[in-house]
Parts: C-alpha cells; structure tokens; sequence
C-alpha cells in the first residue's frame, strides 16, 4: 500500500487525508444528503419561496413520486444485471388503459386499474421469456419491447389527450390528502396525498425484500456473478425473470398514481422520464452503500428534484435548458466518482498484492 | 543440421518456488524437438520466457542463430524468428480466415483502404504451404474444423519466416484436436520442418512425440534432465525420465469408504472429452481422478456437478437421482463443489465473504420473514476462525482477498452444507504451499465426517497423499484403478500415459 510510484499526480499524503476527511464526514456514502443541504442553504437563503411548503417542498415530494416509482422499476431487474428500458413505455401502457376503459366503459375504475397493471405484467414476463429463455440481451430486448408497446398504446388510442374520464370517488382513493395540518404560525396547510403513502408502502417492500430476504440476496448474487450463483445453487433465470415482471408491475403502478394525480393521459408521458429513472439509480448506487440501492434512489430522486426546483425559482427563464444539462452531468459526475473510486480499490489492490496482503482497510 | 537456438544458465523463480533450475536447451534446424514432463515441471514458464511473459532471473544467455538473443523480450524474440502457437489460438471466431491472418500481421491497404484481393492470396499462399488447400478463406472462423483452426494459426505465425523466422513453438498444439485432424497437423510440420524450421513441440501426449518429434527434452521439477534422440527412447523409458523418484504416499489414513446407500453413484457418464464412465464413491472415502488434459478427467467434475450440460448417463447423490445440468437440484441432494475456475465460476467478486460464505443456502438464518443478518455474520466468522481465512472482516469484498484465502471462502461455501458428496476440481491450483496444506487437512476432514470425496486432479502428488484410491483416466475411459500400496505418483503417472490405442485389438 506504500508503493505508490512517486510520479504519481496525487501525493499519496494528501490522498489520505483527504480520504479519512471524506469518511468521517459520511461524505463518500451520503454526498446525495450534503448536496441537497447545500441546495436548501443556498436557495433557500436566496429564494424565499424555496423552502416553504407551498412554495416548493409540497410540489416536489409528490411530483416526483412517480420518477421514485419509475427507478425502482429500473432498480429490480438491475440488481440481476438486467436492463429493463421498457419501463416508460409499460407505464404510458398502463396509464392509457385505465384512461381509455373509463372513457368506454362502465367497469368499475378500480378494476379497470387492476386491468392495466395486469397488462404491464403481461409485458414484463414477455420480457422475462425473451431474457430468459430467447437469450436475448435484456437491453435489446427491452428496448424493442418498449416500441411494441408504444404500437399496442397507437393501437388503444390514436394520439391526443384523454382527459375527465374518472370518476370523484377513484381519483380520491388516490389523491385524498392523508394528513392535513395548519403549521403553526405561517398557517400554511401541510398535507400530502394517499398516493405518496402507497408508493411508500412499495419503496419499502422492495428495499425489504431486496435487502433482508433471501431472494434479494439471490439477485444481487446472480448480478455479481450470474454463473457462479448459478453453480451456488441460485435459480437465476427465474430471478431474472421474476426481476422483469416486478419491474414491469412498479412501472406500471406509476401509471397508476399518474392517473391519480392527473387523470388524464397524453401521448407524451412515459419514455420521456426513463431518463431521470435511469440516472436515479445510478446515481443512487454512490449513495449509502458501494451498489445500487433503494433509499440510495429515493435520495438521488430527491437531491435532483430538488436541485432542479431550486435552478427554476432562481432562473425561471433559463430552467428550461439548464434542467437536462443538470441531469446530464449529475448522473456523469456522480457515476465517475464512484468509478474513481472504484478504480483507486484496483490500484490499492495492484500495489499491495502478494500472497498474504491484507485487504484495503476501506472497501465498503 | 546445425544447432538454431541455445539457451543456458536459465532459472526462474516465483516467490516461495523455484519454477525453472539452471535450465539449458539445445535446438537443431529443421528438426521437431519435444518438449515433455509433467504439470509443474516448468514446461510453460519456459514457453512463457521465450515467448517474454516471464522475465528470466539474471544470469541466462541464449543465442539464436549465432546471434545473441535477450530472454523474456517477446518483441526481440520475434524479431530474431521466434514464433508461438499457443494452446489457445487466439483467433477471432467470427472474423475468416483473411480477417485473422490480416489481424496478426498487418492489411495490406491500396490508397488507404484494405486491398483485399492481396490478403486473400496472402492467406491462400500461406495455408497451402502447409498443406492446408480446403480451407474457405472467407467462411467465419468458428466454422472450421479444429486442425484448420490451428493451421490458420500457424499461418499467422509463420508470416515473414521468409526472412529470419525459424523457430515456431507449438504449446499443446493437439490438445482439442480428433486424430484424424492430428494427422493433417502432422503433415504440416513435416512440411516445415523440410524447408527448414525447427520446432519446439510440447505435448502431454508421448504417442504424438514418438511419432513427430526428432529428439526430445525432459522436465523435472524445473531442470532439463535428459535429451534424446525419439528412436533411442522408448515409451516406459520416457516415463521414467519424466518421473524419476519422487514422494510416496503418505501414511495417513487405512479408512475407506463404508458401503451402503449414500455416497455418490455414476453410470454411464458422457459428455464431452468423458466417454462413458461408471464411478462409485462412498460415503468417508477420497477418490481421485487422474489424467492428462483431454483424457476426460477435466470434464468429471462439470459433468457430475451439472455444471455443463451430460450427453448420457445418470448420477446420483445419496439415493437421489440428479436432473441433468442442474447444479441447484445437486446441492439440494447433497452434492457440493468447488469449481475450477475461482474467478469465473465460483466467486461473487464485489460481494463480502459473508455473502459469498452463505449463499448456498441462507434458509438456516430466514426466520420470521426476515434475514438474521447479525445471526450470519456471527456462523461465517466461526467459519473463518476455523478455516484460517485471513480476512480483515467477514464484510470485506472477497476480491480483496489472497487466492489461497478465495479457495478458502469456496471451501467454507461448500463445507457449510455437511454435504454428502464433496466434488473437487484441482482443488489447490493456483494458491500458495501453506494454505494448500490447509485445504488438503479441509478435505480429509470432510471426508472422516462422513463425506463421499471426489477429487480430479493434475497434480499426481496431491492425489497420493489425499486418495484412499485413483481411478486413471485415459480417451475419455476409465483405464486403470489404483488403490492400497501400489498408489504412487509413479504408478498413475505411468498409467495416465499409457496408451489406449496399443491396447487396443
């Protein structure tokens, strides 16, 4: 570990104070929490708006439930080492069967949204047998999924907007403010939605599963390694499988809570937010743990939002552009650190090998 | 014939083991000069010098051609005339033959674009001086026949030999090859060594170097212990040239298996290089499997663990019949492996020794719909106390742990499972002298718990001192058991190198 060529551009003095700064401040694992800090100190101080309920925390926490939805959705499958890029479209495909079926018919909306979830699971084992059994890599799969369902969503209605064509009584399921209180002094109404609570109740099933049950265990093994889990005895392909159909089923259920939320369906919601799922979860896997993780997601969504919120109040005008600029580099930046990181392990490793070298001290 | 290439004074020396002892070779021109001796005798480090993989320790001289020649520098080498062929040809599968030879060589380009009309008959110049007319230079690679494959890759070497090379080296040239496609191979080398290249042929198989080579060299624990003509030699004689006296067995354990119903049962096992193999190992017992590459002892262990698919033939772990290609539905019978390939085949490299301790079976710690994570972590650390896994915790990335320390997390993986039947794979390959004695105290052990052991193994000495018998493959068939005191190193080494084919009516 001392054997660092002495032309190397990091004095290896300054490199571990540095590091040690870095660990005991958390900031390797929660940089996601100290940049949100840092967006709350400064547009909050310059942005009057920004911290209030009203104003920003309220519009933030419920609109970005469904890109939290959307990357567990990318989340699931890649802990198999799956890509899943048809999640968009599945909940685009979910959102215009409830619209459409309330629209032309007179079943009951709350099955109507069983209806439309059901079709997404459809997709994602379709997804699963060409995986699975096809051998056909997840990306390309996935990806050619995601056009036929954009053929099945033409198909189902051509284009335009369906809007109104839910009644009272479904959208207050979803929508009803659960807890409503008046914050004593400014007298703004705090509240958040029913919706937020089942996407909750979802986050955490998934991060329990994922984390303290065997299954989940059994994924990130088959990621890590699909050919020595396989031989450990983990039954991959129905993990894999499986992984797809859960995928398919979260994404689904984000066209629900939009439908909620909005009622009303457009042929420009879905693909459009893969994006923002995708950079979540990566994003996300620098956070708290040294791979892809729920709350890590959770707090990528939210970091981002939050950035971004902040960027439109201060310049409203420029928002437009700055929006996937920030993004764009987020998601490069943060993913690049993680890389370096991981690049400084393979160093550390490279300089300290020998029969009996004693691991890095710092590998999480 | 005058002598091409000399090499003297060469050692190597890896940490903890000499591989290569003061050794020294001479090679005429056009001559066939074989390479033989066991796994570890120092064969391929040689190869590996040559080739400027390895850099030698100081002190060796080499001349080629009159012309000094500075070992472990691969550019050099190749410079002077060297060429290699290695056991892996290194061809691109789904480029053809043009695209292959035009890779290794250089396109040769018109106006800046690939001229193709010249490479087609630079690689049809090239195969028909060996001989090699039928090949379909614009069919993918990995369409060819085996023996086309390997004159494609000579081919390749060979490019320029018109203007100094003169020595090709083929490392294990036959290794995948049918003996029709042998023959084929032969002709070329004939052919070369007419117009004047000498070649340095190692192989494991002594037929093919009584058959091909002019003289042959011996290895033995990293010294050149003798060089003869092929026609002053015969097969029994090379083989004890190639064993020479070497450690007994050790007096350990007069236990063999207990008969009954456990303990795992092979019929009619094929796949592969294995053509048709019975197998009983019982439960408290060590088996060895022993053989050459290509006999059919490296497909054992991926058959019987469902690791690869079996063509034929069934097993079963204590009375339980195994599904063909299921290494899930084996361990659940009772069957646990350590495969050969760690890295590929065993470890999960970012996840910690915890999880890759318990991922066999994580059932003993799901209670009450939870993970016992801390009940985990408390069975793999007894684990590590007791297996001397040297790890700074059980939440370290086993990437960052020694080789021999990964076996160790592998071993613990299978040992936590009692199994009935353990399936080694050249279970101390790669790791160093100490913790390789702890892995072999690991597997008696299984097996006086009660376990039905199987071990396949290159290493002879490994198998005398662990097997309580050595079942000796030779073309895929089991040829000979040994057992009791005729099991020594030179017994299965003398076996595994017998002919089948002489044998044969």
């Amino acid at each position: 570990m001392t054997a660092i060529p002495s032309d190397d551009r990091i004095d290896p003095e300054t490199e571990t104070a540095v590091r040690s700064f870095f660990r005991r401040f958390g900031l390797n694992r929660f940089s996601g929490l100290y940049v949100l800090a840092l967006f709350f100190l400064f547009f909050g101080l310059t942005e009057s708006n920004y911290l209030t309920w009203n104003g920003s925390i309220e519009f933030v926490l419920t609109q970005k439930v469904i890109v939290c939805m959307l990357a567990l959705a990318f989340l699931v499958p890649l802990t198999t080492e799956t890509f899943d890029l048809s999640i968009g479209a599945n909940m685009a495909l979910s959102l215009v069967i409830v619209n459409k079926m309330a629209l032309v018919t007179e079943l009951p909306e709350g099955l109507i949204a069983l209806i439309g979830l059901g079709a997404c699971l459809v997709i994602g084992g379709l997804n699963g047998f060409i995986v699975v059994k096809l051998r056909v890599n997840s990306f390309i799969a996935t990806l050619g999924m995601s056009q036929v369902i954009a053929a099945v969503i033409r198909r189902i209605h051509d284009g335009g907007q369906i809007t109104r064509a839910f009644g009272d009584s479904y959208v207050k399921f979803g929508k009803k403010d659960v807890f409503s209180f008046t914050w004593p002094g400014s007298g703004s109404e705090i509240s958040l939605p029913y919706y937020f609570f089942y996407a909750l109740i979802v986050t955490v099933i998934t991060w329990y599963v994922l984390e303290h049950t065997p299954v989940g265990r059994h994924m990130f093994a088959t990621g890590g390694n699909r050919e020595a889990a396989r031989l450990s005895g983990v039954n991959t392909d129905r993990l894999t499988w499986g992984s797809l159909v859960a995928s398919a089923g979260i994404a689904g259920f984000a066209g629900t809570i939009y439908s909620w939320k909005f009622a009303a369906f457009s042929s420009s919601v879905g693909p459009p937010l893969l994006f923002p799922a995708v950079a979540a979860v990566f994003f996300g896997a620098s956070q708290l743990k040294g791979r892809p993780n729920v709350w890590g997601t959770i707090i990528a969504v939210y970091t981002l939002a939050f950035g971004i919120k902040g960027i439109g109040l201060r310049y409203p005008r420029e928002i437009d552009w700055m929006q996937p600029l920030f993004e764009g580099l987020t998601l490069i930046i943060a993913v690049g650190i993680a890389s370096r990181q991981g690049i400084i392990k393979v160093m550390r490793r490279k300089a300290s090998s020998g029969p009996t070298a004693d691991p890095p001290p710092d590998i999480e | 014939m005058s002598t091409l290439l000399t090499v003297s004074d060469l050692s190597k020396t890896f940490p903890g083991q000499v591989a290569l002892d003061r050794f020294d070779i001479e090679i005429s021109t056009a001559s066939t000069h074989a390479l033989v001796g066991q796994n570890g005798s120092g064969k391929s480090t040689f190869i590996k010098i040559l080739a400027g993989y390895h850099q030698p320790d100081p002190g060796a001289t080499a001349r080629l051609a009159e012309r000094p020649l500075t070992l472990g520098d691969g550019r050099a080498a190749s410079a002077a005339g060297v060429r290699f062929v290695h056991q892996d040809l290194g061809l691109v599968e789904s480029l053809n033959t043009i695209e292959n030879i035009s890779m290794g060589v250089g396109y040769t380009t018109k106006w800046g674009r690939i001229n193709w009309s010249s490479d087609t008959e630079r690689a049809h110049a090239a195969l028909d001086a060996l001989g090699f007319t039928d090949i379909d230079v614009s069919t993918p690679v990995g369409a060819l026949a085996p023996a086309q494959k390997t004159a494609i890759a000579i081919a390749r070497a060979l490019h320029g030999w018109e203007e100094g090379a003169h020595l090709l080296v083929l490392d294990e040239p036959t290794a995948s090859l049918p003996e029709a496609d042998v023959q084929r191979l032969f002709a070329a080398i004939r052919r070369l060594k007419e117009r004047g290249v000498a070649i340095l042929y190692v192989s494991h198989h002594l037929d093919e170097v009584f058959e091909i080579a002019d003289a042959v060299s011996v290895l033995r624990d990293g010294q050149r212990v003798a060089t003869v003509a092929t026609q002053t030699v015969d097969h029994e004689g090379l083989i004890e040239l190639m064993i020479g006296h070497r450690l007994e067995r050790r007096a350990h354990m007069s236990q063999t298996g207990i008969e009954g119903e456990g303990g795992l049962r092979v019929r009619g096992l094929v796949g592969g290089t294995v053509a048709g193999v019975d197998l009983d190992v019982l439960p408290g017992e060590i088996v060895g499997i022993a053989g050459i590459n290509g006999s059919g002892r490296e497909m054992m262990a991926p058959l019987i663990t469902g690791q690869v698919p079996s063509d034929e033939g069934s097993v079963v772990v204590a009375s339980v019949a195994i599904p063909n290609y299921s290494p899930r539905a084996a361990i659940r019978a009772g069957m646990a492996f350590v495969p050969i390939d760690r890295a590929r085949l065993g470890l999960i490299p970012l996840a910690s020794v915890r999880t890759n301790t318990t991922v066999s079976d994580l059932r003993r710690h799901w209670r009450g719909g939870r993970l016992r994570h801390r009940e985990e972590a408390e069975e793999v650390t007894e684990l590590v106390d007791r297996i001397r896994i040297k790890t700074s915790s059980t939440e370290t990335p086993v990437a960052a742990l020694s080789g021999g320390n990964q076996q160790k997390v592998l071993f613990a993986r299978s040992l936590r499972l009692a199994p009935e039947v353990l399936v080694l794979d050249d279970p101390t390959t790669g790791i160093d002298v100490a913790a390789k004695e702890e892995i072999l105290r690991l597997i008696e052990q299984a097996a006086a718990d009660g376990g039905a052991v199987m071990v396949a193994s290159t290493d002879t000495d490994e198998l005398v001192q662990l097997a309580h018998r050595v079942v000796v493959m030779v073309d895929g068939m089991v040829v000979e058991e040994i057992s009791g005191d005729a099991m020594t190193a030179e017994n299965i080494q003398r076996a595994q190198f017998q002919s089948v084919k002489a044998d044969a009516p």
